[in-house]
């Protein structure tokens, strides 16, 4: 993984990873498990973007996203209709299409394609094909496309669509794994993206209004509240069965696993007004802090695979154990590696436990929990 | 973490700088949000001589000069405010009243607020033009001040306002600043009053209840010395929405759809976008050309062309098949047909009057008595209209429509109509009825809407009595947009300071001498029409040793006085031409150079630009080339003057001889280009004698043809070619050239059936070479003017040449049709023609005479330029035409009705057209006319022939010969002056 390596020598990590397991595990930062690192943000840095947010994290990195986009033509794919072909304006079908419906472009019309979305990470100091920054944007890309709910927000009529271009940039060094504060940013900038207001109707050429106050925000607001909102990802690790948010660096060292999981809010009867009622049916009404609904998860390989193994002293020449042969190596050397002896280093192996994983996904999505309260944090955030 | 955005306390300079937000659509379909920083400042100026504060702050140039101060320190005052005041519109006013704003009784010392000037620009170009052209003007004091970009005035748009409120209260701020500002500042005692003018009645409570002086226009105009005149200019667009309450659903016309709905139909190819046009035969039909189809769609019915005027861009819909019709044989003139309309009452219910579906009725049970011998054309109707193209109209007060009651200084609604048969009858609302009978008017029409059947519209002005010369000269030049005011101070500030005593320099050291030619010593001559004052050209010819001769062309050097892109020179380009008139020329160039520094005056040196060719005596070219020289013409001749020195053998000079050598060597160029498959057309051309100390027209003659006459017209098309050829080789991309199209075979489609069924002549169209031999053909030995008469109308069916830039059009489409020729241009009336000027300055740079200007080299500019030239020409050619043929009534006025021949030229189910060659003048002859009771008659559309029986038995035929009484005539319903033509026999 690109996250950068610490230096900590194996003592280090070892007197980390063992204070991590405590119950209840101290941190380094004193933070407790599910608190995030102190957050400012802001939106509307760039008033030339449709959408914009910078925010900082406590330690200093600090990201700006901005939101552009353009009309584009929708390309028909194959198996549709061929009278919506590219261009293909048939004014009779049209008026038929009104007859049915009159609000236009009823909800099963409105499909989104996944290629609408354009992303691009930028971290410094680094090529934007590398394989980190590639795989933090498709991480970030995956929560928003992932249900296919997003892009349907950019459809404008059967023949246009909107563009929406995510430029995504870390104005600090990596000083931490960035995904977390990456995925606030994004998700600050994407509440306060505003669209021109559609002045035409049904499959016409579209027509916008002029006037930028007219503009509505692609995640629609009422009485200055968001009904719904851009999904999150979030940053879990594990340390033994301890369960570690929004981890700092040198925690992340040695983790013994972690996870990028996405989430977003569970279709409430908020977004039934574009995306129809037939959501609804999913679990509503248990009361308390918002539905969430998981949207993707993915490992993050942990930098801790890659410390070197520590030596106990009682295999360390340098504290009077005895030299060993050339002969004898191999066989000890495995031994340091399987054996785990107290406060002595020794990197994770092997996958994560089926059961440590869906303590993480739950504690993710825990009603109240971090995730929610991430989104209340980001709700107050204004969007001037 | 600081934030990042400005915020207004943190940063000391944030109250200077605002920011502006919107939202740009652009042609390709992008939408992008547009942000603008407004940075604020304090020194712009309130212009007004009475305050100091301004003028010690006010920015100055590089030389620290002061833009003098505008608004005058003693404005004039009105009842409500003696001690003077300055007017503040706001948008509205200005879009709907411009003309009142243009008045010279009032409306001095006017504050434009910028962002009244903005939004007047986005809602009509042509009013933003003229009000340009206000704040131009020096006696107006109109004064554009920057209220955006002063920091007391520039106002933040609030949360949930609407831009047209926040623009609102922008004005109300200025007015609001302008008076404390002005109060603060003055140093008179009494200070101005400030007031603001709208027809808002919503800004104007908001204004009061700030304390603000505010008026309507109405209000306002009433404080006026001559306010009762002045009301009538205003539109009366308040008070109709009260009058008016009609039920939803009973509209006239059917609704305009949505600019989005059209473009998107137009780009799929399901609607049509183009310019409407009206046919002058029957103001009921209409035709529109688009891309799509070779020929142009019918719109026919006062529902299909839905609200459309002559000039509009609309867009249309194609009809389905079972309304397709064939255009109208019959005449439908509008004044005869709703003569009896009440303009008062709209109570008319249906949008088609029993008279006009009467007469389409019958229309269409032609059309389907003859099933399909003629195909049935597309018909379209408009569905919404992209651009209006609206001008000022003239036109007459229709007497029938004024109630015989009207008294005082009761508004009336009355019928204008317009001198322009295409433009539908204009409702006009005035108070002065009585005083406008009888004048021409100029009027504006305000707007058509759905439940009215006429446009309504506003007095611009009268221009005097109808039938009086100024009126009518005055009439015909608005009406065919021809710049006719005199040349302002600017453009004759450009002239040579020596004015009339210039001079080509004595010396040949001066600087005006660089890489000019002595020519002085040349026999040099002019042919002109008699009376000619602005002399373009000039001639000579002299033998060679080697047995060729060396003939030159000698233009006048206009681009050596109009150096490009100072004011005369804008004025020239937009003028575009000399309109000539039969008593009168409108100037492209002021007088100083047109008829004197430039003209190629005889026995006095002139500045020149001189192609000289050397020609073997068969007329070949041997070489060519182009300098600017000196000259000095020895004799200005009339044609009629060459002619006789030509053909008198005892004349033996140099100077004659010369003469003659152009004469043989134009024979010789002519043969040529004829075989090359030039055209001979022609166009009734003819001539109005004058009284000459009244200036009275008093005879009519056509035009006569002299050997002299080709002879110019031979060197000048040499000239031309030769140019065109070497600035196209100088200037790929750029040069300026004249072509003429190929006439789609279409167009001469009903022409070549006509001959062929009424004369058995075949008229072959494959190329102009074809075309002219057959043209040649078709005589007539007893009768000589049916040739003539061919040729004319197939001169009706040629495109017409026009002005283009090199680089848009690709080479082949450079041919000139007419002429024969590869390559055209015009170089040899820079004096009247702004093309030739053009031609002028790429040919100095292509000889390397003078630097290329980057304006002779900016492609954007040359189209421009062309595009506007083009239209300039057609409208001098009307406009000349249209003198003509006032001038030929008035010449028949008061002469007993003489008997005339004439042709038929055109055969209508109800009339026909004919021309009179003496006079060149067409006049409609209907059936009506014939006889009373109006005759029946029988049209045999495919053999051309009206038979007519019952009161009156006669027969007409396309190309008759037939005998018509001229005369001129009053129609005592209309008012209208017009020739009448009666048929004596056939």
């Amino acid at each position: 993984m690109s996250t950068n390596h610490v230096l900590l020598s194996p003592a280090e990590l070892a007197y980390l990873h063992a204070s991590l397991s405590l119950l209840p595990p101290l941190r380094p930062d004193g933070r407790a498990p599910n608190q995030f690192r102190p957050v400012s943000a802001e939106t509307g840095v760039l008033p030339g973007a449709n959408g914009s947010a910078r925010v900082c994290f406590a330690d200093g990195t600090e990201a700006i996203v901005g939101v552009k986009a353009e009309v584009e033509k929708t390309r028909t794919r194959l198996g549709r209709d061929p009278e919506e072909e590219e261009g293909g304006y048939d004014p009779a079908a049209e008026a038929a299409a009104a007859d049915d419906d009159d609000e236009g472009g009823s909800e099963d019309d409105r499909k989104g394609h996944s290629d609408w979305v354009e992303m691009t990470v930028e971290i410094p100091g680094q090529r934007d094909d590398e394989a980190g920054t590639v795989f933090l944007a498709a991480m970030l890309s995956e929560a928003l496309l992932a249900d296919g709910e997003f892009v349907k927000r950019l459809y404008i009529n059967r023949r246009f669509h909107w563009k929406l271009y995510l430029d995504i940039l870390l104005i600090s060094p990596p000083l931490s794994y960035p995904l977390p504060l990456l995925s606030l940013t994004t998700h600050l900038a994407l509440l306060a993206t505003r669209l021109p207001r559609l002045k035409s109707e049904g499959d016409e050429d579209p027509l916008f209004d002029d006037d930028w106050a007219m503009s509505d925000y692609l995640y629609a607001r009422v009485a200055g509240k968001a009904v719904s909102r851009p999904p999150l990802t979030l940053l879990v690790m594990a340390v033994g069965s301890n369960i570690i948010f929004d981890p700092a660096k040198e925690e992340l060292a040695v983790a013994d696993v972690a996870l990028a999981v996405s989430v977003g809010e569970a279709v409430a009867g908020s977004l039934s007004s574009r995306t129809g009622s037939k959501k609804m049916e999913i679990d509503t009404g248990i009361g308390g802090g918002r539905n969430l609904r998981l949207l993707s998860v993915r490992t993050i390989d942990p930098p801790s695979r890659l410390t070197p193994p520590g030596v106990p002293n009682e295999k360390n020449t340098a504290y009077g154990a005895a030299a060993v042969t050339a002969a004898q190596k191999q066989p000890e050397a495995r031994t340091v590696e399987t054996e785990s002896v107290e406060g002595v280093w020794k990197a994770p192996r092997g996958g994560a436990k089926v059961l440590v994983m869906a303590a993480l996904v739950d504690k993710c999505l825990e009603k109240g929990g971090v995730a929610d309260e991430v989104f209340d944090a980001l709700e107050a955030v204004d969007l001037g | 973490m600081a934030s990042l955005k400005r915020t207004a306390g943190a940063d000391p300079f944030a109250q200077n700088i605002s920011s502006k937000v919107y939202v740009r659509s652009t042609k390709s379909g992008k939408v992008q949000k547009i942000v603008r920083e407004v940075y604020l400042r304090q020194d712009i100026p309130c212009s007004s001589n009475l305050c100091q504060a301004c003028l010690k702050s006010a920015p100055r140039n590089a030389a620290g000069e002061l833009t003098p101060f505008v608004l005058s320190d003693k404005p004039a005052g009105t009842k409500t405010f003696p001690q003077g005041h300055y007017l503040v519109p706001d948008t509205n006013a200005f879009l709907t009243a411009m003309d009142l704003f243009e008045q010279s009784s009032a409306f001095y010392d006017v504050v434009v607020l910028q962002i009244v000037l903005e939004e007047v620009r986005n809602r009509s170009l042509p009013l933003y033009n003229r009000l340009v052209g206000l704040t131009k003007s020096e006696d107006k004091r109109f004064y554009v001040f920057f209220n955006e970009f002063r920091l007391e005035t520039y106002v933040p748009r609030e949360e949930g306002e609407t831009v047209n409120d926040r623009n609102d209260r922008a004005v109300r701020k200025a007015v609001k600043w302008y008076g404390e500002h002005l109060a603060k500042t003055s140093r008179a005692k009494t200070v101005p009053a400030v007031v603001m003018l709208s027809n808002d009645k919503d800004n104007l409570r908001k204004a009061k209840t700030e304390g603000l002086n505010a008026c309507s226009l109405a209000e306002y105009v009433g404080q006026l010395k001559d306010g009762d005149k002045l009301l009538d200019m205003i539109p009366d667009a308040q008070d109709r929405d009260v009058t008016r309450d009609r039920k939803p659903g009973e509209h006239l016309y059917p609704e305009y759809q949505s600019l989005s709905k059209m473009m998107t139909g137009v780009k799929a190819g399901v609607l049509h976008q183009g310019i409407f046009n009206v046919s002058p035969y029957n103001y009921l039909e209409g035709s529109i050309r688009v891309p799509a189809f070779p020929k142009a769609l019918l719109i026919l019915g006062r529902e299909n062309i839905n609200r459309a005027i002559d000039g509009d861009v609309v867009v249309v819909e194609v009809l389905p098949k079972d309304h397709w019709k064939e255009p109208s044989s019959k005449v439908i003139e509008e004044d005869t047909i709703t003569k009896n309309e009440n303009p008062d009452t709209e109570d008319a219910g249906d949008l088609v009057s029993e008279k006009e579906r009467k007469a389409l009725q019958e229309e269409v049970r032609r059309t389907q008595n003859k099933a399909s011998e003629t195909l049935p054309q597309p018909t379209a109707r408009v569905i919404g209209v992209i651009k209006r193209n609206w001008r000022q109209y003239v036109g007459h007060i229709d007497q029938s429509s004024v109630s015989s009651a009207s008294q005082g200084r009761k508004q009336d609604t009355v019928f204008l109509i317009p001198m322009d048969k295409k433009i539908p009858k204009i409702r006009l609302r005035t108070r002065q009825v009585a005083e406008l009978l009888g004048k021409r008017l100029l009027v504006a029409i305000d707007a058509w809407d759905r439940d009215s059947r006429h446009p309504v519209g506003h007095l611009v002005r009268s221009l005097g009595e109808l039938e009086t010369k100024a009126a009518e000269t005055e009439a015909l030049l608005l009406e065919w947009d021809v710049q006719y005011r005199p040349f302002p101070k600017t453009v004759l500030d450009c002239l040579p300071k020596e004015g009339h005593d210039w001079k080509v320099p004595a010396s040949t050291e001066d600087p005006g001498w660089t890489d000019r030619e002595d020519l002085r010593g040349l026999l040099i001559c002019s042919i002109d029409p008699i009376g000619c004052q602005d002399i373009d050209d000039a001639l000579h010819a002299r033998p060679l040793p080697n047995g060729n001769f060396e003939v030159g062309v000698h233009i006048a050097d206009v681009s050596h006085f109009v150096k490009p892109n100072n004011a005369m020179d804008n004025e020239a380009s937009i003028r575009g031409t000399t309109v000539y008139l039969v008593d009168k020329r409108i100037d492209m160039l002021p007088m100083l150079l047109g008829t004197d520094l430039c003209s190629l005056k005889p026995y006095v040196e002139r500045y020149a630009f001189s192609v000289i060719w050397e020609m073997s005596p068969s007329g070949d070219i041997v070489s060519s080339r182009f300098t600017k020289s000196v000259i000095k013409s020895r004799e200005a001749f009339s044609y009629e003057e060459a002619q006789l020195r030509i053909d008198d053998v005892s004349q033996q000079d140099d100077l004659t001889q010369g003469i003659r050598t152009l004469l043989a060597l134009s024979k010789k160029l002519r043969q040529k280009r004829m075989d090359a498959g030039a055209l001979s057309l022609s166009s009734p051309e003819v001539k109005i004698q004058m009284e000459s100390e009244t200036s009275d027209p008093i005879d009519v003659k056509t035009k006569q043809l002299l050997d002299t006459n080709s002879l110019v017209e031979e060197f000048m098309l040499l000239a031309n070619i030769s140019v065109a050829g070497r600035i196209y080789q100088a200037f790929p991309q750029t040069a300026i050239l004249r072509r003429h199209a190929a006439p789609p075979k279409t167009n001469f489609e009903e022409l070549a059936n006509q001959l062929k069924t009424k004369r058995n002549f075949d008229l072959n169209v494959e190329s102009s070479r074809a075309l002219a031999d057959s043209l040649d053909a078709c005589v007539d030995p007893k009768e000589p003017f049916f040739n003539t008469l061919v040729r004319i109308m197939a001169t009706r069916c040629m495109m017409s040449a026009e002005y283009f830039c090199s680089g848009t059009q690709a080479e082949p489409e450079f041919r000139h049709y007419g002429l024969a020729s590869e390559i055209y241009t015009h170089f040899t009336s820079p004096i009247r023609r702004y093309a030739d000027l053009v031609a002028h300055r790429q040919l100095a740079a292509a000889i390397g005479y003078e630097a290329v200007d980057p304006s002779v080299r900016s492609r954007g500019r040359l189209e421009a330029v062309c595009k506007n030239i083009n239209v300039r020409h057609r409208n001098a050619q009307m406009a000349g035409r249209a003198s003509i043929a006032y001038y030929v009534g008035q010449a028949l006025r008061d002469r007993p009705a003489a008997e005339e021949d004439a042709f038929v030229i055109k055969i209508f189910s109800n009339g026909f057209v004919v021309l009179v060659p003496r006079f060149g003048i067409e006049g409609l002859i209907r059936l009506r006319d014939l006889a009373e009771p109006e005759p029946a008659a029988e049209f045999d559309a495919e053999n051309y022939v009206l038979s007519t029986s019952g009161s009156r038995t006669e027969r007409v035929e396309l190309f008759q010969k037939v005998v018509v009484k001229v005369s001129d005539q009053k129609d005592e319903i209309t008012g209208k002056r017009g020739v009448k033509m009666e048929l004596v026999r056939a």
